[in-house]
């Protein structure tokens, strides 16, 4: 394979800045023309614990990162435990003298040389950042800059601190000599690509209660209030969040919520309410392995059937997932639209491997849609619910302003064209009947977008979905035998377009225990599943293993 | 000023106190227009129960949400167009029971929203089953040897939870129910109106209520004489318990942004 890359983990406590560390370090890959990725892996705790974060570079697109590190940086024994294992050959390995023992690799002071330099806190990720610039040869002074640049507290500490360490290492990696050129990207989250995306499409208010791994949306919101100019709030509950959305979309804002499953369990009945009352209303599901409270913090696909049937009672949705960040970018901005387009609530379901995955993202927004309602005549003749050719009725706000003698009258019960409730059998047809009729414009609608993908050329078709896509796209580059891998970016409505593949023999990759996807593929398309390849432990597929498998399953 | 009336028929039972919380009600709107505010900025929600009929006798903008959300909504849309006038009316199951996290967060922003409480001691619409505000006692489908749970207090719960007008009115005595509905709409914050509403079906309450309340002479100026009075096991005060003066939720965190009025045109949302 021609595909350089280089990987490195840090790994140590909870509390010790690792993720942090690792987000410098990519930025280090990004800033010399590489693509990178980035995997951090931890608990539900604050303090202690083992934490550990991996970076992948390349000179070309990353899609996940590798489980075989040629740079591993440990602050503790079990950091060294845990990961010692999966160095290449050849691959380097500083630790933590002070805490750690290791036949291999080469032990530096850390704690000492925190006590020598550190007056107050200290901090010990400052050693993986130094070891990172020695090991790839940049300046000391390049060091220095780049620690003024992503670190706000003890600065001066910490550049002295950094640079006892970095005098400590000789190893030299020649990532200089690989021909990359700089690129125009930033290193983002799937989260934070989300929020960018709906924004970008017109959103005004984000509404969440924390749940890992979709609370990152409520704190990229929060944190780019002033500068997106959007209000992100933090409701008693996921009950409140949702509830308040429905509110906002009524007045006029363009509205999301977001939270794993558990949270959008809780927001279902509110779900319901969107498709009766038809409010234009994106909902982000970033899943993580359940039932229940599950396994807080990492990934999983189980939530498929979940999120296409969220809800009670009969009315349209749109769900779609995405494949990549920049999808999620876009796919985010596409289904804000339609939501506004149809006044019907609109899913994107991710997982945590995306959701908190960085990336670097290169993107333009030329093409991306905006979110706009389908808008009515002002005056005293209005009704919420008139019908239209389309199903869609026009959409007016309160207020003196916008809407003069309008009575917009929204109705979680059924209703008359007024909004006013009936429970007369040929009006609840009626109205039933008008909502129905959208179900034709928005699957005409939603093909205007790419509503899935095709990646390679073998013979051999792999279903897929999500930021498992992510996976086998970084096992193609590893892989001796060629597939093609199909992946569905929309749900429902189902792509027409993957008809051509009704019938077929494929392997099926998911994160589920229940092949919950290979499931769906057999009802949609009755495809033939000649191997699933299921992984259901929370983590990550190793590029390299899954490639394994893969061969495997083509040679069965 | 507007018909408030709509073509739809009224299915309270004859007798109920609803009928008098429906025409203060109007009476109020019509004094709210007078004083200058324009009957389009009026936003109102309900819940589900008896008191959320209301919704489809009023000829008013607003929604007609789930049980026990009305609240949440009503925030939703305060906080996304501050210029509407937003009331929500609530059932004592609704506000109080599936909703209450919101009715005492509601109180704790001091959102700028109006609660009207339709207390008539029972779940009404569902066949009369105790509700967070019956009686000990009280017998019911779902509680045929009597409720042993102790009612909550509205008043009491609502000022510790940071309400800043609170105010008891009795459906059978219109004019001091129009008038504190008036006063509650124009206080900024989290105005909080308990409505003593006999329910002829289930909770046939104005005999006593007739017999107990009387209206209070002053507004208390301390949160523990408003305690006092609101609790007082000899009468049923009537009138407005407290009222305090405090910044609004949407002004400390918008000053006077509206995000509806003052949406990011696209023009302006450009990436990087």
């Amino acid at each position: 394979m021609t595909e350089r890359t280089f990987t490195a983990l840090v790994g140590g406590k909870a509390g010790e800045g690792v993720k942090k560390a690792a987000q410098v370090i990519a930025g280090v890959f990004c800033s010399r023309g590489l693509h990178a990725c980035q995997d951090d892996d931890y608990q539900s705790l604050i303090k202690g614990g083992h934490n550990f974060s991996i970076v992948t570079a390349g000179d070309s697109e990353i899609y996940c990162v590798q489980q075989n590190w040629d740079l591993l940086i440990c602050f503790d024994q079990r950091s060294v435990d845990e990961h010692v294992s999966r160095l290449r050959d050849g691959g380097l390995l500083y630790y933590n003298s002070d805490e750690a023992n290791c036949e291999h690799g080469c032990g530096l002071p850390m704690n000492a040389l925190m006590k020598k330099h550190y007056h107050g806190p200290a901090n010990v990720s400052m050693a993986a950042v130094a070891i990172l610039a020695a090991v790839t040869q940049m300046s000391k002074d390049m060091l220095g800059e780049l620690i003024v640049n992503q670190y706000k507290r003890e600065i001066s500490e910490n550049i002295a601190y950094a640079y006892d360490i970095y005098d400590l290492v000789e190893q030299r990696v020649d990532l200089l000599s690989w021909d990359a050129a700089p690129l125009a990207s930033r290193f983002i989250s799937g989260n934070q690509a989300i929020i960018l995306g709906a924004w970008k499409a017109g959103l005004d208010m984000y509404y969440g209660y924390p749940m890992t791994p979709a609370s990152s949306l409520l704190h990229y919101a929060a944190l780019k209030q002033d500068s997106l100019a959007i209000q992100a709030i933090h409701a008693e509950s996921e009950l409140a969040a949702v509830n308040m959305a429905l509110g906002s979309a009524l007045a006029g804002c363009r509205v999301a919520v977001g939270s794993s499953g558990g949270g959008f369990a809780l927001m279902q009945e509110a779900f319901s309410a969107a498709g009766m009352v038809e409010a234009p209303l994106l909902c982000i599901l970033s899943s993580r392995p359940g039932p229940a409270t599950g396994v807080s913090t990492y990934t999983a696909q189980e939530d498929l059937w979940f999120s296409l049937f969220q809800g009670h009672g009969e009315f349209n949705r749109i769900v779609a997932t995405p494949d990549s960040v920049s999808r999620a970018l876009g796919l985010s901005a596409e289904l804000l639209s339609l939501a506004w387009e149809f006044q019907v609530p609109a899913i994107l379901l991710t997982e945590k491997l995306l959701s908190e995955g960085m990336t670097d993202l290169r993107y333009s927004d030329e093409s991306l849609p905006e979110a706009d309602p389908h808008g009515g005549q002002p005056g005293s003749a209005y009704k919420r619910y008139s019908d239209t050719e389309s199903g869609v009725s026009p959409l007016l706000f309160p207020g003196s302003q916008s809407s003069p003698e309008a009575v917009i009258k929204w109705s979680t019960h059924e209703h008359l064209e007024s909004g006013l409730r009936t429970d007369k059998a040929d009006e609840i047809v009626y109205m039933k009947d008008k909502r129905q009729k959208k179900a034709a414009g928005i699957e005409a609608a939603c093909s205007r977008y790419q509503t899935f993908s095709e990646y390679g050329d073998g013979e051999t078709i792999i279903f897929a979905y999500g930021s498992t896509v992510l996976e086998l796209r970084e096992a193609m580059k590893y892989c001796p035998e060629s597939f093609r891998i199909v992946a569905p970016i929309y749900l429902e409505p189902f792509p027409e377009g993957l008809a051509k593949f009704r019938g077929v023999s494929a392997i099926v990759v998911e994160h589920s225990s229940t092949d919950q996807f290979a499931r769906f593929l057999q009802w949609k398309l009755d495809i033939k599943v000649h191997t699933a390849i299921r992984k259901y432990d929370g983590r990550a597929f190793d590029p390299n293993d899954l490639a394994k498998q893969i061969v495997g399953a083509i040679n069965a | 000023m507007r018909d408030l009336n709509t073509p739809k028929a009224n299915t309270w039972c004859p007798g109920c106190g609803n009928f008098g919380i429906l025409n203060s009600f109007k009476s109020s709107v019509a004094k709210l227009v007078e004083t200058g505010i324009d009957v389009d900025d009026i936003v109102i929600t309900c819940g589900i129960g008896c008191h959320g009929k209301i919704f489809d006798y009023l000829n008013l903008s607003g929604m007609y949400c789930l049980h026990g959300r009305a609240l949440a909504t009503a925030q939703g849309i305060k906080l996304a167009n501050p210029d509407l006038k937003v009331i929500c009316f609530g059932g004592d199951g609704d506000s109080l029971g599936e909703g209450l996290e919101h009715t005492l967060f509601t109180a704790k922003r001091n959102m700028d929203i109006t609660l009207i409480l339709h207390n008539n001691g029972t779940y009404g619409l569902t066949t009369g089953q105790f509700s967070p505000l019956s009686q000990k006692g009280y017998q019911g489908l779902s509680t045929p040897r009597g409720s042993i749970e102790t009612p909550f207090r509205p008043i009491p719960l609502l000022l510790e939870a940071g309400a800043t007008f609170l105010a008891r009115a009795y459906s059978a005595r219109p004019e001091q129910l129009s008038a504190t509905i008036v006063k509650a709409v124009q206080h900024k914050g989290f105005s909080f109106v308990e409505v003593l509403q006999p329910c002829v079906s289930y909770n046939n309450s104005y005999q006593y209520y007739n017999r107990m309340v009387k209206e209070l002479e002053t507004i208390p100026d301390k949160p523990d004489q408003a305690f006092k009075l609101a609790t007082d096991p000899e009468a049923v005060y009537l009138g407005v318990f407290y009222q305090e003066s405090k910044s609004v939720f949407h002004e400390e965190l918008y000053k006077s942004r509206n995000p509806f009025r003052d949406r990011l045109p696209s023009s302006q949302r450009i990436l990087l």
